[in-house]
């Protein structure tokens, strides 16, 4: 008799947890394996268009031509081979893989002279972020997230915000006492992913040989998708090209 | 009336053992001021929703019913889970009680009206119905309310303490205005979570959309009014210097305004 009622708690247990977590588990799928002869990847984002120029105007007081008094980093990219900044490039669909790092050192966004430094940020799902105030004036701090708890909270100088993201969600921050100030928080579940650099440049090492799919994310010029196949130990080289839009 | 609604909508025996414990307990308690809030949606609820609340807040919550189309400020969107008027901290769901107290109490200045009119066990089962609408209360509970210490006398002192504070260390003026009208320099370009304009509050009107008293004014600036670009300010402040903000905030009053 105890056991059955043993075995009917069990049950429920089960029964509630899926009923009320069925949107966390569909992306809680992420496990720890150890692999071995992993491959990596390696390559550039690229985007073919002309910049749009337009963005904060820090040089409002100064003499300057007016192309030179906005800058924005909205839409980054190398003039030199078109290596696009803060893009994302991430394994879609993976189930499992190598083990997740938490940083031991904080990632930062720090908000000085009315911007968010840096602009975006990728991050494993479980790490804490420290949001600094380094201006000698009042900032708030708002995001928008729906699976992490937002927080809209206000900052003076030298104050720090420290926040846990544990679900995988891009989640913009603002500040609305400046409104053109916005940085990104893009949270991912597992550790297979890499934001470029300023010449577009990313890798991603320890991947399970096969097939997997890969996506790109950016602010402004949305999603990617390519399939790649990886082999034991071996790097392959690969592009992705946003072609004006 | 209770027990046998719920019978009727879940018909397998697993809710029911599930369900039943919680059924018992929220039955149990029946004081006068105490409300018994149920815990699932219950057919009066849904029937209550669909009658009063759906015309405004739509029928699956999105605020987006008939009657909001040329509506400011616009009924509240409920799939998010952003309640502006809480006890809770910034970004957290509301307690239950929260909703409540919001339902009973209507947001003045706007077209939420006291639900006055509906019985105390109609405004009760509406919750459920309400929190359905959010995928955030399935992966997310609500945070403890914060702790409001105890008042302080509201002195000239404790005034002028919270002028200081109003002005200098927290700026509010940016967002509120220097006296309070809510046309600070940052004030014209506000707009909440959901794309919609927003205005910072005018004290002046002394009509508090989340109530006059001096607690409510404390718990709004700091838990934050959620989906809005109104702040928490949780960390700044000792609790004292709370109530001497509260005070001064509510200084800002102009008589005309109350009387209206
Ligand atoms: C005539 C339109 C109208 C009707 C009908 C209406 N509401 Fe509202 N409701 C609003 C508006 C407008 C707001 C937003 C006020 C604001 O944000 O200033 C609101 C806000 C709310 C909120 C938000 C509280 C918060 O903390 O953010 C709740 C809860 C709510 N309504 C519940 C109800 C319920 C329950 C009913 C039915 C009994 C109902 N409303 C009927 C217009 C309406
Ligand atoms: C970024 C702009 C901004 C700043 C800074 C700001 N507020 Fe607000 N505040 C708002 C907005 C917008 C609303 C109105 C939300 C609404 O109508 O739903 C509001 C609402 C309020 C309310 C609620 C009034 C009510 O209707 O119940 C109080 C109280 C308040 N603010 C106090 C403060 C205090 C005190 C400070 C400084 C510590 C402050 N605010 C700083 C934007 C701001």
């Amino acid at each position: 008799m105890k056991q059955i009622l043993f075995l009917i708690i069990l049950f429920e247990f089960f029964c509630c947890n899926f009923i009320y977590s069925k949107d966390i588990l569909t992306e809680k799928n992420y496990t720890e394996i150890e692999v071995r002869d992993g491959g990596t990847v390696i390559g550039n984002v690229k985007y073919m268009g002309v910049p749009a120029a337009v963005g904060k105007n820090l040089y409002r007081d100064w003499e300057l031509s007016d192309a030179s008094k906005t800058a924005s980093e909205k839409l980054i990219f190398s003039k030199i081979n078109n290596g696009l900044k803060n893009a994302v490039v991430s394994l879609k669909d993976i189930t499992q893989g190598k083990k997740k790092i938490i940083p031991a050192i904080r990632p930062i966004i720090d908000q000085q002279n009315d911007c968010f430094i840096p602009h975006a940020i990728a991050i494993v799902s479980g790490t804490t972020v420290d949001i600094l105030n380094g201006d000698e004036q009042m900032h708030n701090v708002h995001t928008r997230s729906t699976r992490n708890q937002p927080f809209n909270l206000g900052t003076t100088y030298k104050q720090r915000i420290s926040k846990r993201f544990d679900y995988p969600e891009i989640i913009k921050v603002t500040c609305d006492l400046h409104k053109h100030a916005y940085a990104w928080i893009v949270v991912i579940e597992h550790p297979y992913f890499d934001m470029t650099d300023r010449n577009g440049y990313f890798e991603i090492c320890d991947i399970p040989p096969g097939t997997h799919k890969f996506q790109v994310w950016h602010e402004e010029l949305g999603n990617i998708e390519k399939e790649v196949t990886i082999h034991p130990k071996e790097i392959t080289t690969i592009d992705f090209i946003y072609s004006q839009h | 009336m209770k027990p046998k609604v719920l019978l009727d909508k879940v018909g397998f025996w697993r809710a029911t053992a599930v369900t039943g414990a919680a059924l018992m307990l929220s039955i149990a308690p029946m004081t006068v001021s105490a409300v018994n809030i149920p815990t699932e949606v219950t057919d009066l609820g849904k029937d209550t929703y669909k009658k009063y609340c759906s015309p405004c807040h739509g029928e699956e919550g999105k605020g987006d019913g008939p009657l909001a189309r040329s509506m400011l400020p616009k009924p509240r969107d409920f799939t998010r889970g952003a309640y502006k008027f809480r006890t809770t901290p910034s970004g957290s769901l509301p307690t239950d009680e929260d909703i409540y107290r919001t339902v009973s109490y209507g947001v003045p200045n706007s077209t939420m009206i006291p639900w006055d009119i509906l019985t105390e066990e109609q405004r009760a089962s509406v919750i459920p119905v309400l929190k359905s609408f959010s995928e955030a209360f399935e992966v997310r509970k609500p945070d403890a309310p914060v702790t409001v210490g105890l008042p302080l006398r509201p002195t000239e002192r404790a005034i002028e303490e919270g002028k200081k504070i109003y002005e200098e260390k927290l700026e509010c003026w940016k967002c509120h205005g220097v006296e309070g009208r809510g046309d600070g320099p940052s004030a014209a370009e506000q707009e909440d979570d959901f794309g919609f304009p927003i205005k910072p509050f005018d004290f002046t009107t002394g009509k508090f959309k989340g109530g006059n008293s001096a607690q409510d004014v404390y718990l709004r600036f700091t838990t934050g009014l959620n989906g809005t670009p109104m702040p928490s300010f949780a960390k700044e402040l000792t609790d004292e210097q709370r109530w001497c903000l509260t005070y001064y905030v509510m200084s800002l009053v102009k008589p005309e305004g109350t009387k209206k």
